[in-house]
């Protein structure tokens, strides 16, 4: 049975790569003239809209792309770029461009547009009104006019339509810098937009002394609100993750810890969490990646805002070099996707569970490349999920991750 | 905590000179080597039966700058002391990284940056438990055993191993 799995997977592993090494080919790192694709841009985010169209954003040469295709990956449009003058967008795999579409064909888009001086960026936001065909000039979302940090933004559009925009920000820190002050690490800040992404609201705080550079994963908590997960900087120097309910309104409810790891550490891992809702518990489903003294390595849990800590915690890989999971979830079952390196290759492995994360498959290796690559990630489609992986060898990866699964017996 | 062990107005003073001198940027030559999956080795061999300390490091790291100022007035008070830098940033950005050590007074040292867009080959190479957090450090004896330490290394913990290997006052 394993076998039948790792041959399956081993053959659509080699009609994707002959059919994708091609387009990566085309690419050239250090030359500047490399055809603008998908394929030779960085750090790309994707999204189904409703028609089942499959759009992306990327980076290339200080422009975001939007591209979209009508065969699931295997072509696409001739990009468009969002912003009209070249600017300075931060893309590596922890902060890249995010797009939605909504129910409208509206196209929403943000990033990080990097600004001196150092360690300093704004949040940046532009839509299409067109499907896609042009985008509006891009605007600054955080509102307090400083050169100060703005990055890691994420991007959510809940049931109700309320935009949210969060991310970290260093106003706090440069506030106390000024009165002489002691601040550790930076804040969470958000903003919402009720009208399509038209005007947003002010600038919220959520949290103070977050972790200054892992990514902030949002999911739905009803129609309008959202819950997100970040790492926080709990007492001195632990680097663990808290979670909390943010409103339209811009109230802060159910602020709690949601790791225990006591990772002690007066750095940047790079590292952030990924996060979903359980449908069939309500239940927040949680991935991340710790080194502390409790715990080391990728674990998952099982988050509920009824008790207030993180169950069924389970370690998903130990080894050195894994990192950077990704969930997602179909037909009531469980996935998640994330990076190892043997020494040789990337490997880049997936286990799936189908009791709401209390037990979890062998794990799985789906692709494995002996050359660099971004994070993965998983994309919700109508018919299943789809893995998205920007690789040096493949060019963007975009397979389906669960066709295989449901055509092999006794699975 | 940084704040414990730094003084805000070193901070903020980092802070400032970062503001004038980001305003004019220039391109200039650096002394950056391309740091390849071979590269550990070959600075190894360089220090062959002395003690050295590398320090890694990224323009993306803010707690890194903190533990770079700090070694950059190590380095003014010791410009011999065997401090080898990386910086983790990709090698087509080496003009931002260069301007960084630039300014905070470590462009003299020697210096390395990293050359392959497969960085997890080349932070292997270095130490298959290195997670990629910065700043990281390694501190190696005359026999080059290895002892590394992740987040900003402590003021305490640099002045010993400095005042202990190699008997600096």
């Amino acid at each position: 049975m394993k076998l039948a799995l790792t041959n399956m997977a081993a053959i659509s592993l080699l009609s994707i790569a002959s059919a994708s090494i091609a387009a990566a080919n085309d690419c050239n790192d250090t030359h500047p003239s490399s055809p603008v694709s998908i394929h030779c841009g960085d750090a790309p985010s994707a999204v189904f809209d409703n028609k089942g169209r499959l759009w992306v954003a990327f980076v290339q040469d200080q422009y975001v792309y939007v591209s979209y295709s009508e065969n699931l990956g295997k072509s696409y449009s001739v990009p468009v770029a969002v912003n009209s003058e070249p600017e300075n967008v931060e893309y590596n795999g922890e902060n890249r461009p995010k797009i939605i579409v909504d129910a409208n064909s509206k196209i929403f888009i943000s990033w990080t547009k990097k600004t001196s001086p150092r360690f300093t960026g704004e949040i940046r936001f532009s839509r299409s009104n067109d499907g896609g065909k042009t985008f509006e000039a891009p605007r600054t979302i955080n509102d307090d006019g400083l050169f100060a940090g703005h990055r890691f933004e994420s991007l959510y559009l809940t049931e109700s339509g309320h935009l949210y925009i969060t991310w970290i920000d260093k106003r706090d820190l440069e506030a106390s810098i000024k009165r002489g002050e002691n601040y550790t690490g930076a804040a969470i800040y958000y903003a919402v937009s009720t009208d399509q992404g038209a005007s947003f609201s002010a600038n919220y705080r959520v949290a103070n002394n977050s972790c200054e550079c892992c990514r902030i994963a949002i999911a739905p908590h009803g129609a309008e609100n959202i819950a997100i997960l970040w790492r926080q900087i709990f007492g001195v120097t632990t680097r663990d993750h808290a979670i909390a309910v943010l409103t339209p309104e811009g109230t802060t409810q159910e602020m709690n810890r949601a790791s225990y790891d006591e990772w002690q550490i007066d750095a940047c891992p790079h590292h952030g969490p990924t996060m979903i809702q359980s449908k069939l518990s309500g239940d927040y489903h949680i991935s991340w990646f710790t080194n502390g003294d409790l715990h080391q390595g990728i674990y998952y849990a099982r988050y509920s805002f009824d008790e207030g800590k993180p169950q069924h915690v389970f370690r998903v890989d130990g080894r050195a070099g894994a990192g950077h999971p990704h969930l997602g979830e179909y037909a009531e079952t469980l996935y998640l996707v994330w990076k190892g390196f043997d020494g040789q290759s990337t490997n880049l492995s997936l286990i799936k569970s189908i009791d709401d994360g209390a037990s979890w498959t062998d794990p799985r290796i789906l692709f494995s490349t002996a050359q660099g690559s971004d994070h993965p990630l998983i994309v919700s489609g109508n018919d299943g999920l789809y893995l998205s992986w920007h690789t040096q060898e493949m060019g963007y990866v975009f397979e389906k991750i669960t066709a295989n699964e449901e055509v092999q017996p006794g699975d | 905590m940084i704040s414990t062990r730094f003084p805000v107005g070193l901070f903020s003073r980092l802070f400032l000179s970062s503001v004038f001198l980001c305003s004019a940027p220039l391109a200039m030559a650096d002394n950056f080597n391309a740091f390849t999956a071979e590269s550990f080795e070959e600075i190894k061999s360089s220090f062959e039966g002395r003690e050295f300390l590398l320090g890694l490091w990224s323009v993306d790291c803010p707690p890194c700058m903190v533990e770079l100022a700090f070694m950059a007035e190590l380095v003014k008070l010791n410009p011999s002391i065997p401090y080898v830098l990386v910086s983790t940033d990709p090698i087509s950005q080496r003009d931002y990284s260069a301007e960084f050590l630039e300014d905070i007074g470590l462009a003299e040292k020697e210096s390395w940056i990293f050359a392959d867009s497969f960085a997890e080959r080349l932070r292997f190479s270095i130490d298959p438990n290195w997670y990629g957090e910065l700043p990281r450090s390694y501190f190696f004896d005359s026999d080059h055993a290895m002892k590394s330490h992740s987040g900003i290394v402590s003021e305490e913990l640099l002045i010993e191993w400095f005042k202990k290997t190699l008997h600096f006052r």
